[in-house]
């Protein structure tokens, strides 16, 4: 692909002189490597192959005391863990969730801002506000404002009848979940109402125009134009979003800690909890290899989707 | 989540207000530190010294500026350097400092989580300690420090919890006296929910064996075997249905708050201050949080009420423990040694922290109230002691949280709590 | 929707509802957006009876600031706030400067161990952070960087992987022209990287440096485990700290918030559209 260092093959030369060769060639390249990959083998590649060692063990954290080997017992009792399950299935459903949700969010006000209108920035101001606000922060509005009997309850409950005015929003295992997605969405839509109208911007407007000459209307221009053309945009969004759900441990770990009764455990807030509070570490971390290995797999499918289809 | 936070930072807020300094015992400590009894000693170094003292509180203001600077007048070659680790952080910041070797030399540990660290090996032991100076702490207190036979710290401070009521609201409602029993317990919530508005009668923080077992015991129950053998037929037995079915019944009536489950941001002390609550069942930390942010309030104490098995609480309260890898396991001894010394627990009692030492049971700069809770710890009783506590717990809640948000029969959920405890034993 | 359908029948009209209808729709998602912000500032803004008030104030009643001098006096914010941008500002160029270079590496050079090192890099961004907590710690303590900046900034920029994926792809659209003619005047890997690479990604380089400060600057969970020392927090620590020690005093915890977000708001209105430009300049690319 690129010529700059295309092999020498020809003239048999001296063992050392290639060599020599070789090192004057690469030299420069491992020399610009160096420092980031240093930091990053040190900091990030140990860690981690430490802690997949640790998942092969009773690990005890305590350096003096022994941990017995324990091969893969870790990854059988997670696989005969309904809580694994139970955690698995609330990432997944977290990440679709919330990923989905923003993303059509956000595209929605994307389209409502992309023409030259009056208050333009001001709503994208307001829009990419909780973005620029910390996870730490805005769950704790969220605890507030979700209460019984807070501000949410007093709208939809004491105002519009539509609920009751006493919800449990957070201690509830049916409400919890959702409300933590709420918050997901909440937070993340301002960034992708910034990613589609870029998107959007991106759209030659004669498309649109020529569209409209042939009489199409605007809904099928947005989804026989605009949407195929905003491919790349959406498939972008879609990686960092996915990564960025499956991650997510601040507002569970502020707000319900993965309870009321599980319903809001995620793999990383019940791996935490095996390490950091039964100090079950083997455990915990063969839980984040397992889940690891899954979002590994999903992400060499998005990453292929993605080249797949950029390049059309 | 309020209602997990709402104990230890009320706990960490303890005794803000309480209280004018203990005139009595500085001078006593300048007395004894003038006759010399124990500086002779030449330790040297420095001790760090993590503790969950509110940080902003009278708990660590007499520390900082009453008892180091005491303890410094007797060993002045010796600096403690005082950390103050949120409490909710604590056990993960422990174990991580296990972990990189790297962790304090002294730490005030929460009873419940002795055993867990004393598995790992992270305690230092301390039996011979145990066995010159056992006898000056009460036994209650003094167990938690055991684990398998040996001992790895001393009691630092003990505490439980009794009923609180709001006398506005009794009044209001027409009841002259405190509940006695647990059926005028249920009376009078009933009288004061009747009230109407936002009010309940019962205001719990939440669903911890912390906030329900006192009720299970009160109804005979109880989590285990007294060898923590077995849970099938204590926690699932008939007299813990019977405490679980109590609550319940209560919430379904409105007699107790919903805050009970969670998800309120009203905390139980502020619902009791504010008017809304007519009782709580709390700590020694916060009549002073009361006083501080509800100053008009009108609020008087009892014992936990009386059912078939008694008048029973929980105990609460703190240890004090070496960690095994510490450099400096001289200096760190006289420090936990001066820690639970009569004058240190005299200055931190005065901060509304129940001494664990005999001698120090009684002193005119406590508060008045600690009589409810000195009495009230007579009968109060440990969570169940094992490595697993914490596992346990969290197993507990479930079973209530199921039952109290009526996702199965009060049965059934004990039932489940039953076999996924003994799993744990 | 089958068939295409004629124009509307009065541009004029039916441009006023859709105008009208636009406003509407936007209205109500700016008020979503904007009122639990709005409620954190009142309720700061009010004594605390007035916290969990019925209805719920959205315009303070009796407003005051004493709250707001209760969090700053008590809780060192400034220092935090210092911490954080220090920690935030120096990871973030370090991640910058050190993922660039790799970047350009990766994506420019054949050399052996290219694959192995970039897609193992890769593989890293799927393992949640959480994971490497503990092992980070054990090295931390051993080199002596727990309870420190440092330990902080070294793992954050340790966590490169996102921005070495981000800029490699900008790096290989890069026409090969200017490097054949940079090599034929004698530049090597090290000034083409400097004189022609760096200056011409500046689009992508903003990109990923917003991707790199938000992250940092938010950053929580390893900032709580490593530090014990409260004049060493940064601010999400520092606020969460004060969450869980004034849970129910809403007033004096969301003074403290408003302070901890203050900075970050003046300097997304100063900056946004960098913000914006370089927040959509990773999406085209894509």
């Amino acid at each position: 692909m690129r010529v700059s260092l295309a092999t020498n093959t020809t003239s048999p030369q001296s063992q050392q002189r290639r060599w020599w060769l070789s090192v004057r060639r690469y030299l420069p390249i491992y020399l610009l490597i160096f420092p980031g990959m240093a930091l990053f083998l040190v900091w990030t590649m140990f860690p981690l192959i430490y802690a997949f060692v640790m998942s092969f063990f009773q690990w005890n954290p305590n350096p003096v005391a022994t941990s017995p080997f324990s091969g893969l017992a870790n990854y059988t009792r997670a696989l005969h863990d309904p809580i694994f399950y139970q955690a698995l299935r609330n990432t997944f459903l977290y990440t679709i969730i919330t990923v989905v949700g923003q993303m059509a969010a956000g595209l929605g006000v994307a389209v409502l801002l992309n023409t030259k209108m009056v208050g333009r920035s001001v709503f994208r101001i307001f829009f990419y506000l909780p973005v620029v606000c910390s996870w730490v922060v805005v769950s704790i509005i969220f605890s507030y404002i979700f209460s019984t009997g807070g501000l949410v309850d007093y709208i939809f409950g004491t105002v519009l009848h539509l609920i009751s005015p006493q919800q449990n929003w957070l201690g509830d295992t049916a409400l919890a979940l959702p409300t933590l997605m709420l918050l997901g969405i909440w937070k993340g839509i301002g960034w992708n109402m910034v990613i589609f109208l870029a998107g959007l911007q991106g759209i030659p407007t004669e498309i649109n125009e020529a569209a409209r000459v042939d009489g199409a209307s605007r809904w099928q221009i947005f989804t026989r134009i605009t949407l195929p053309l905003l491919r790349p945009t959406i498939s972008f969004a879609s990686v960092i979003l996915t990564i960025g759900a499956f991650g997510t441990f601040i507002p569970m770990f502020i707000l319900t800690k993965g309870g009321p009764l599980h319903s809001t455990e995620t793999l990383l807030t019940y791996a935490y909890t095996n390490a950091f509070s039964s100090f079950d570490f083997g455990y915990g971390a063969a839980l984040t290899y397992l889940f690891a290995a899954f979002i590994f797999v999903l992400a060499l499918i998005q990453i292929r989707v993605t080249r797949a289809r950029t390049q059309y | 989540m309020a209602s997990t936070l709402s104990r230890r930072q009320l706990f960490a807020n303890a005794g803000k207000t309480a209280i004018t300094a203990s005139v009595a015992s500085v001078a006593l400590s300048e007395f004894l530190a003038a006759c010399g009894t124990s500086s002779a000693t030449a330790e040297t170094g420095t001790v760090t010294f993590w503790h969950t003292y509110d940080v902003q509180g009278i708990e660590n203001q007499t520390l900082l500026s009453k008892v180091i600077p005491a303890f410094n007048k007797k060993y002045p070659k010796i600096t403690i350097k005082a950390q103050q680790i949120p409490y909710q952080s604590m056990l993960q910041k422990v174990t991580a400092s296990i972990a990189g070797g790297n962790g304090p030399d002294v730490f005030r540990s929460d009873i419940i989580w002795m055993p867990q660290l004393a598995k790992i090996g992270a305690l230092m032991k301390l039996d011979d300690v145990v066995a010159q100076r056992g006898s000056e702490f009460y036994a209650g207190p003094l167990a938690t420090c055991a684990y398998q036979g040996h001992y790895y710290g001393l009691p630092l401070d003990t505490n439980t919890k009794v009923v609180i009521y709001n006398k506005t609201l009794f009044s209001r409602a027409g009841i002259s006296a405190p509940p006695k029993t647990t059926d005028d317990f249920k009376a009078a919530a009933q009288k004061i929910a009747a009230l109407g508005g936002n009010v309940f009668g019962y205001a719990e923080g939440g669903l911890d064996a912390w906030n329900i077992l006192p009720w299970i015991w009160t109804f005979g129950g109880a989590v285990t075997d007294d060898a923590y053998k077995t849970a099938t037929g204590y926690i699932n037995g008939p007299q813990s249905v019977a405490a679980i079915q109590f609550l319940l019944d209560m919430l379904g009536a409105k007699q107790l708050s919903p805050s009970l489950l969670g998800g309120s941001s009203l905390g139980t002390a502020d619902a009791l201050g504010q008017n809304l609550a007519g009782m709580i069942i709390d700590g020694p930390w916060v009549p002073p949080e009361l006083q501080k942010q509800y100053g008009s309030a009108q609020y008087d104490f009892a014992a936990m009420p009386a059912g078939p098995g008694g008048s029973i609480n929980v105990v609460g309260g703190e240890d004090i423990a070496i960690l095994a890898n510490t450099q400096n396991k001289a200096a760190a001894m006289t420090w936990l040694t001066y820690m639970t010394s009569d004058e240190a627990q005299r200055l931190m009692g005065a901060t509304g922290q129940v001494p664990t030492l005999k001698a120090a049971s009684s002193d005119p700069s406590y508060p008045a109230y600690f009589s409810y809770y000195n009495s009230q710890l007579a009968t109060s009783k440990p969570r169940p002691v094992t490595p697993n506590y914490t596992q346990i717990d969290t197993a507990l809640t479930d079973a209530f949280t199921k039952a109290l948000q009526k996702k199965t029969s009060v049965q059934a959920a004990l039932d489940e709590a039953a076999s996924a405890i003994n799993a744990l034993l | 929707m089958t068939t295409p359908t004629p124009r509307d029948p009065s541009p004029k009209a039916a441009q006023m509802v859709r105008t009208t209808l636009t406003y509407l729709l936007l209205s109500a998602g700016a008020v979503i957006m904007i009122v639990p912000l709005l409620m954190m500032l009142s309720t700061a803004l009010m004594p605390n009876q007035y916290a969990l008030h019925t209805p719920p104030l959205i315009i303070p009643l009796h407003p005051t600031l004493a709250n707001f001098a209760a969090a700053w006096g008590q809780n060192n914010f400034a220092q935090a706030f210092i911490n954080s941008v220090v920690v935030a500002v120096s990871s973030t160029f370090l991640t910058i400067l050190l993922g660039a270079m790799l970047a350009f590496a990766f994506a420019r050079y054949r050399f052996p161990g290219r694959n192995v090192l970039f897609y193992g890099m890769l593989a890293t961004m799927s393992v949640p952070t959480i994971v490497l907590l503990i092992p980070q710690f054990v090295l931390a303590s051993r080199l002596h960087v727990t309870d420190s900046l440092w330990g902080l900034v070294l793992v954050y920029a340790a966590g490169m992987a996102f921005t070495v994926y981000l800029l490699k792809g900008f790096f290989e659209d890069l026409p090969q022209e200017l490097f054949d003619a940079a090599a034929i005047d004698g530049a090597g890997v090290w000034l083409s990287f400097f004189c022609i690479a760096l200056p011409l990604a500046r689009p992508a380089l903003a990109a990923a440096t917003i991707f790199a400060f938000s992250t940092n600057w938010d950053e929580f969970t390893w900032a709580i485990t490593s530090l014990n020392d409260e004049k060493k927090y940064t601010l999400p620590v520092a606020v969460q700290q004060f969450f869980s020690t004034h849970a129910t005093n809403w007033g004096i915890v969301f003074a403290a918030t408003t302070l901890a977000i203050i900075p970050t708001v003046v300097v997304f209105l100063i900056f946004q559209r960098y913000f914006v430009s370089g927040i959509s300049a990773g999406a085209v690319k894509g």
